[in-house]
């Protein structure tokens, strides 16, 4: 054996030269902010792992590669790679997710998708290390057994690196691969299908010859992510999936990876959304989050009468007439003795506040099913009580399909937004009629606001018009594409002022709403 | 003074020159030229709205397609992924399935390599005239579905499609072999003069066929 050459018989030497050389490592990766890497021995043939930031080094694949080449390069090799993950691609975990999703819509089977997307990431890692910051990677893949992933992969290395890896060459394989712009970010998801359309073939081949083949960098799993960047890349990606069923699929691969799934069912993050239905829920909330929908406030001001709001003890100069003998065990002691502190009410006025707000969502047949399709619906109405429940306000639903025979879900208000979804996303998909007498009662109740989404093809659309018309509740309807009733209700609706209406056909129209705008903003005093 | 980024001093210009960077500007390069010949074939073709499929509307549109790619270096990879580019819709507007055909099969037939693999699986569209003219010695393997007219006036080439086609495959075919996979449309083998058309499943209609041969599942079911 070559005398340069380290065995790293003692931890306590890698140690040592890790920390010498991670500084170095940041340095030329411009000083990314990555905690110290730290050893492992986990006895399979991959390299590395990332976990939570923190690069994790094999000390076993060390071992057997310092039989081979000095462990400083195996070392800074390796660091190169997993900074390359951090600093270029996948750089965060929505990037991740758009180009695992890519590869599955590509390819449809979860293993496949992963190990194409995987090989991506790595091609662009290592080409980025290698270009940017003279990495050693080169040396480490020119050592070493390789499996027929990496033999091609190295071939393609070979190609686009002009270096000799000592392997065979592969050219026919990686003929399709070798122009992609690996390097051009903005253009992945194209390169990604194009890479996938190359290498397919191979990838199929070797997923029913050894399924668990995997290339000596590793799997990359959505641990190596902080669990802070979850929730926002689920609101990136819910935006930018084409339906919430791949959302939906994504979410399941994402739980699954997760090494310890929150069992808050839906409550933060997603982590608890199992089902395809608490996938949707999830998907419309991390949506609607990218929507914020202005509100006008309600002009509430005081009423100039004053009622007894709350105790505070009686002291000696104060009058007589506010004391609470009930409250003050018949004793008249200064300190001990309750007297009344009197409040002003709020009535409508000058001063601006925010009513509650009570959400009305057609799911009745002729509207869109939310688990397959983008529902406008579902997104204008969680984008709607989003914005009321910013402003403190409280939200109930009520959902309808057919709501006289049965086909109605009503939430009372809650500031709960987990519920509140849940009923926005239940579908039912019978009949459309609405149950005026109902509504109406709850709109009398405490005054919210109204916000009505439906595609108007209501069975007693002109009953709830003029329902509506009578109530001095501010009404915002949005109509949900362009049917005869929705003409019919903007036209029965012209005359009052406390009803808006709006058309989505859409996702850029719902920003256009405002919520709670009436047409004369004063019209209630 | 001190200068917080002396550091980084040494890392502007150390920058690698990989031989990947000249390879994709030579792909885009060629993705652009194709599109720009492309672009030149529907400036002739579109005099009208429609465009439609007539004998010798698809003979000028082959000669004006062979004539605009004559100065355009290619190969067959750069073909196929000039198929998607015209699916994407994005870099080229109007994808228009008659002359974009002809002007693949223009590519296909006077590419310097003799066997031609398409992998089209992942198109949104499928694209006529696939295989049109494919000369003898050349074989052309589309792995996906393909549109109308394929194969047709094939003269001696090969023509595997690995899905299904539309109607008038083989239509006008002199010599060769069109191996379909999975089914074929109507008129299929119209007017066919020689050759032989492979269908692995259902034959929607054949058409008036005056020699060559047709089998079905291994059975020969043309001419009649």
């Amino acid at each position: 054996m070559n005398d340069n050459r380290e065995r790293p018989e003692q931890s306590e030497d890698l140690e040592e030269m890790l920390q010498r050389l991670w500084p170095e490592v940041r340095r030329r990766h411009l000083y990314p902010e990555l905690p110290l890497p730290r050893f492992d021995k986990s006895g399979s043939p991959v390299g590395m792992e990332i976990r939570n930031k923190q690069i994790i080094l094999n000390v076993d694949y060390i071992e057997a590669m310092a039989q081979l080449l000095p462990v400083e390069t195996i070392l800074e090799a390796l660091l190169d790679h997993g900074v390359s993950h951090y600093t270029c691609c996948p750089w965060d975990l929505a990037t991740h997710l758009r180009l695992y999703a890519r590869a599955k819509k590509i390819l449809g089977d979860n293993d496949l998708a992963r190990t194409a997307a995987d090989l991506f990431m790595d091609v662009v890692a290592d080409t980025h290390a290698v270009r940017e910051r003279q990495s050693s990677l080169p040396q480490l893949y020119r050592s070493g057994a390789r499996t027929p992933l990496e033999e091609v992969i190295f071939s393609l290395y070979e190609e686009i690196w002009g270096v000799d890896l000592g392997g065979k060459r592969n050219q026919d394989a990686v003929k399709r691969l070798v122009a992609i712009p690996y390097l051009d970010k903005r253009r992945w998801l194209a390169s990604l299908t194009r890479f996938i359309r190359g290498i397919r073939p191979l990838l199929e081949e070797t997923k029913s010859s050894s399924p668990d083949e995997q290339t000596r960098m590793g799997r990359h799993g959505f641990q190596q992510y902080a669990p802070e960047e979850i929730e926002q890349a689920l609101r990136e990606f819910a935006r930018d999936a084409d339906s919430p069923e791949e959302f939906a699929e994504v979410l399941e691969y994402l739980q699954n990876e997760l090494e310890s799934p929150c069992d808050k069912s839906g409550e933060d993050m997603g982590h608890g959304a199992g089902s395809p239905v608490e996938a949707n829920r999830l998907y419309y909330m991390k949506l609607a989050e990218n929507y914020a929908l202005p509100l006008r406030k309600m002009p509430l001001k005081d009423s100039g009468h004053l009622h007894p709001h709350s105790h505070r003890p009686w002291e000696v100069c104060q009058p007589f007439q506010d004391l609470d003998p009930w409250s003050s065990f018949g004793k008249y002691l200064p300190g001990i003795t309750q007297i009344w502190e009197r409040r002003e009410g709020l009535i409508y006025g000058k001063k601006e506040k925010t009513p509650n707000c009570l959400v009305i969502i057609d799911s009745s047949g002729s509207m869109v099913d939310p688990r397959s399709q983008l529902s406008y619906a579902v997104l204008g109405g969680g984008c709607a009580a989003d914005a009321y429940l910013r402003h403190d306000a409280s939200v109930a639903v009520y959902n309808f399909s057919d709501a006289p025979a049965g086909g109605r879900e009503y939430l009372s208000f809650t500031r709960s937004r987990p519920l509140i979804y849940k009923v926005l996303c239940r579908y039912f998909g019978g009949g459309t009629a609405l149950d005026v007498d109902e509504v109406t009662s709850v709109a009398l109740e405490d005054d919210p606001d109204i916000f009505l989404i439906t595609d108007m093809q209501i069975t007693n659309l002109d009953q709830t018009v003029s329902r509506f018309s009578r109530l001095k509740n501010r009404v915002t309807a949005v109509h949900v594409g362009k049917k005869s009733g929705a003409l019919r209700f903007i036209k029965a609706s012209v005359k009052n002022k406390n009803i808006s209406v709006f058309g989505v056909n859409d996702t850029n129209d719902i920003p256009r709403i405002v919520l709670g705008s009436v047409r004369n903003y004063l019209a209630l005093e | 003074m001190f200068n917080p980024f002396e550091d980084f001093k040494d890392f502007l210009s150390k920058a690698k020159n990989l031989p990947l960077d000249r390879l994709a500007a030579a792909h885009d390069q060629i993705m652009g030229d194709l599109a720009a010949g492309y672009g030149k074939l529907v400036e002739q073709e579109l005099k009208s709205l429609v465009w439609f499929v007539e004998h010798n509307r698809v003979i000028e549109a082959y000669k004006t397609a062979t004539e605009v790619i004559k100065e355009v270096s290619y190969d067959a990879h750069s073909i196929e992924d000039f198929c998607y580019v015209l699916d994407s819709g994005t870099d080229i507007p109007y994808l228009i399935s008659g002359p974009a055909g002809i002007y693949i099969a223009a590519l296909c037939n006077n590419a310097d390599e003799d066997a031609i693999v398409l992998r089209l699986g992942e198109m949104k569209r499928t694209l006529h005239f696939l295989g049109y003219r494919l000369p003898y010695g050349k074989s052309l393997r589309v792995e996906g579905d393909a549109g109308n007219f394929t194969g047709s006036a094939l003269q001696g080439g090969e023509v595997t499609v690995t899905g299904s086609t539309g109607d008038w495959a083989g239509a006008g075919m002199t010599e060769g072999k069109i191996s379909i996979h999975k089914h074929c449309g109507r008129n299929t083998g119209e007017w066919m003069q020689g050759g032989e058309i492979w269908v692995g499943s259902r034959i929607r209609g054949l058409g008036r066929v005056a020699s060559g041969q047709i089998y079905q599942a291994g059975e020969p079911v043309g001419p009649a």
